[in-house]
């Protein structure tokens, strides 16, 4: 009897961590996994008088056809190559003054901090009224001829003219001002994040160099960026899938106007999705962002990850 | 011992949660999603006399009746937008109450205007909580039939004693392609131009070259001949208002009659180079692509350092957003927002503020607009479809249609007896009825799915007139045709 409760304590003990993550597994099944699948099955299927009709890869065909989605890609492309670099640079430019000693540094990053807290929507609207015609703080400044803009306001100003009438480049005014709010957005986080990853950099390797002659330059460019690097590329990924995904800002700030000009694809989901209640077609081309996503999660774990068997 | 307790009571916890979590992935599945027999069970729904009636036999208890309206009776804001359905929910609802002591007890749910469509088909499509009644356009209708969210209600419409004084028109406008009547419709929100009578002596002009003219001389005077919603934005609303009333007045429009779009032809070609041209002589301010509804300032005059608009092309009802406004002789009509749009009802009765139909182009016989239906679904799933039968039927009485019309109606009357009352004997609707009398139809035509189109038209325009002003109309609007009928194959 002993023998067999014995037993029956080894079980439980052996297999009790098992059922304590089962649960948040069972979880995160229910939040992320079956509304994936469920995203996946919707997007084979289409509303046909009310009842749900299967149409195999029909919602993907069309929406691969479809010049609203070609337009979308390079509006995205055009939006993460300005977002991410933009953040980068000035994240890598606002760390390395933060590193010094100066007076008053937890102050400047405290305020530098507050954007963070702030939601996608708030930031959006905020910068609209920047740059309202009747009242925006902006607005005297992007009058001036130097942004020729021509007088018009900001967010509906005319892009340059395009290479063609199927490729929408270079980018409308707003998309610039689009990234530009992004940007600001997201500098906090990933400044602490380039911050953390300095704050590592051996102060001795750096105070060698000096003495062997190097200047501020080449010891940024050849100790502190290697050695920062994968932290670099940790917030590269990041800031790519945020701004892959947002939808919050677009939506606040400029709505994907004027005209599709910044129509990104993650605007793009939502407009089918929730203005033409299409969520066949939606769902579809979630899961084509999905895949961008998981190509760049998985191209970013393997670059981590070398770059940690270098190190 | 004390410690295997412990362990196999942790194990029963876990698996407890696990069986309640497996329970709370498993019920949105669960949850029963209309299915197309839905829309027909509900033509099973108590015929005409079988509604609760005010004098029927009250009920025991009173059963709650939801509604979604664009507005609400909590808000009592004088300055905001919908101040006039507000204020109109928040006297009529205790009357209704009233009626139907015992019987119904009207609860609204204020929902935004732009997204109430979205709401209710995925509120349906979830199986969540849905109302018992929505105010909505017919131009809703092909999403909702698309989608099964809307109850058919033929056989109940048909049997009331109002249904032979509906216009046609209207009736059909609620009619699917299965000549189903799926919705009520109350009242007709035509497109019309509201125009200050000073900007224009003899009268708005009748064809579009007259109005050029006259666009010329008004910006010697730096005012602006025209105002309008040009934005893209409200999911591309602007195809439904100027940018429709140009087409349908230069005897174009979106369709082929067939369900395909068809923008690209010959009269639309000519409404979008007029268009064009307005834009690029600058007979209308940059605020009619700004979006937001600012355009309507410049036809309210009362900044004196912001652009001033001689005309607006809008809805009827647009009178109860545009105010107060000041008249280009110096008299102003209110001094704040009023919730009765009463400013604008002032302007137009002085003579100051007129309204017209809008002007023809391209050698078309007669100006276009759309005609927009103020209309009543009731949402498959609903669980009070009698009280909100009982609602129709008590707006459907002149006492309480009349006042309906007015206010969230913010049109004329779809039962022609209420038009016959007194209080539409006043200018403003004496001349919003002659100005769309027969000339207006819905935008759409054969179109089925009209967010998709909606957006594209916008956008397609707005590249044309605004963006990129010397690209090929031609080629924009076949690409526009052949992005919208892709979804067609």
């Amino acid at each position: 009897m002993l023998r067999t409760r014995s037993r029956r304590g080894g079980f439980f003990a052996r297999t009790l961590p098992f059922w304590l993550l089962f649960v948040p597994m069972l979880f995160i099944v229910c939040v992320q996994l079956y509304p994936g699948f469920y995203t996946f099955g919707l997007s084979l299927n289409s509303m046909v008088a009310g009842a749900r009709k299967f149409v195999g890869l029909q919602n993907y065909s069309r929406f691969f056809g479809s010049s609203a989605f070609h337009e979308s890609l390079v509006h995205t492309a055009v939006f993460l190559a300005g977002y991410v670099s933009l953040t980068l640079l000035a994240s890598l430019a606002v760390v390395l003054v933060l590193n010094r000693k100066m007076k008053f540094s937890p102050l400047y990053i405290t305020l530098i901090f507050i954007p963070w807290v702030l939601s996608d929507v708030i930031v959006g609207y905020v910068w609209k009224l920047f740059v309202d015609p009747g009242a925006g703080l902006l607005t005297p400044l992007f009058s001036l001829p130097i942004f020729g803009l021509n007088g018009q306001p900001l967010l509906i100003a005319s892009p340059p003219a395009q290479l063609s009438p199927n490729v929408p480049f270079p980018p409308a005014p707003a998309m610039l001002y689009l990234i530009a709010a992004a940007s600001w957005k997201a500098l906090p986080f990933t400044s602490l994040l380039l911050l953390a990853a300095l704050q590592t950099v051996p102060k001795e390797l750096v105070e060698s160099a000096r003495i062997d002659g190097a200047s501020s330059w080449s010891t940024f460019r050849l100790i502190t960026l290697p050695l920062i690097l994968p932290m670099i590329l940790v917030a590269l990924f990041n800031l790519t899938l945020s701004g892959m995904n947002g939808v919050g800002m677009v939506f606040s700030l400029t709505g994907g106007g004027p005209g599709t000009a910044t129509m990104v694809l993650s605007y793009l989901l939502y407009s089918i999705g929730f203005t033409q209640i299409d969520f066949g077609q939606a769902a579809a081309l979630s899961v084509f962002i999905f895949g961008i996503n998981l190509i760049l999660i998985v191209v970013s774990l393997r670059i981590s990850r070398s770059r940690a068997e270098l190190i | 011992m004390q410690q295997t307790s412990t362990k196999r009571s942790i194990t029963f916890a876990a698996l407890t949660a696990t069986v309640a979590l497996l329970a709370a992935c498993g019920a949105p599945a669960a949850a029963p999603a209309p299915s197309p027999t839905a829309a027909p069970a509900a033509t099973q729904a108590p015929a005409a006399t079988e509604v609760p009636a005010a004098t029927a036999t009250p009920a025991k208890q009173a059963t709650e009746f939801v509604t979604w309206y664009q507005y609400d009776e909590k808000n009592e804001d004088p300055k905001n937008d919908e101040a006039v359905g507000n204020a109109y929910l928040r006297e009529s609802m205790p009357k209704f109450n009233a009626a139907f002591k015992d019987q119904f007890v009207w609860v609204n749910q204020p929902q935004q205007w732009q997204k109430m469509v979205t709401s209710l088909v995925t509120a349906v499509q979830a199986g969540g909580e849905v109302p018992d009644l929505m105010h909505t356009g017919a131009s809703a209708l092909p999403v909702f039939l698309k989608q099964g969210t809307v109850q058919d209600l033929t056989d109940w419409v048909k049997a009331q004693p109002w249904f032979a004084d509906l216009d046609p028109s209207a009736v059909q406008a609620c009619t699917g392609p299965d000549d189903r009547i799926y919705c009520v419709p109350l009242a007709e929100q035509p497109n019309v131009v509201f125009y200050w009578k000073d900007y224009f002596p003899n009268g708005f002009p009748k064809t579009a070259d007259e109005f050029l003219k006259r666009a010329a001389e008004l910006k010697q005077e730096n005012v602006y001949a025209i105002t309008y919603f040009g934005s893209t934005g409200f999911e591309g609303d602007a195809a439904t208002r100027y940018f429709y009333s140009v087409i349908a007045s230069f005897g174009g429009r979106y369709d082929d009659g067939q369900g395909n779009m068809k923008l690209n032809t010959p009269e639309n070609i000519k409404a979008i180079e007029f268009m064009r041209e307005i834009v690029q002589k600058g007979y209308s301010s940059d605020n009619v692509f700004l979006g937001d509804f600012k355009e309507e300032n410049d036809l309210k005059g009362i900044d004196p350092n912001a652009p001033r608009a001689a005309s607006f092309p809008t809805g009827s009802f647009g009178y109860r957003y545009i105010q107060p406004v000041k008249a280009p002789n110096g008299t102003q009509y209110g001094n704040d927002f009023d919730p009765t749009g009463g400013p604008m009802l002032e302007a137009i009765a002085a003579g100051d503020m007129a309204i017209s139909a809008m002007f023809t182009g391209g050698g078309a016989a007669q100006p276009g607009c759309h005609i927009g239906l103020s209309s009543f679904v009731i949402p498959a799933g609903a669980r009070n479809p009698d009280g909100a039968k009982a609602y129709i039927n008590w707006l459907m009485d002149p006492a309480n249609g009349v006042e309906w019309v007015q206010k969230p109606g913010g049109g004329l009357p779809v039962n022609q007896k209420l038009m016959q009352e007194k209080v539409f004997d006043t200018p403003f609707y004496k001349q919003a009825a002659a100005a769309s009398a027969g000339l207006c139809k819905p935008w759409y035509g054969s179109l089925v799915r009209l967010p998709e189109a909606k957006q594209i038209i916008a956008a397609t325009i707005f590249d044309l007139i605004k963006a990129n002003p010397t690209a090929d109309i031609a080629a924009a609007l076949q690409r526009a045709d052949d992005e919208y009928n892709r979804g067609n194959q």
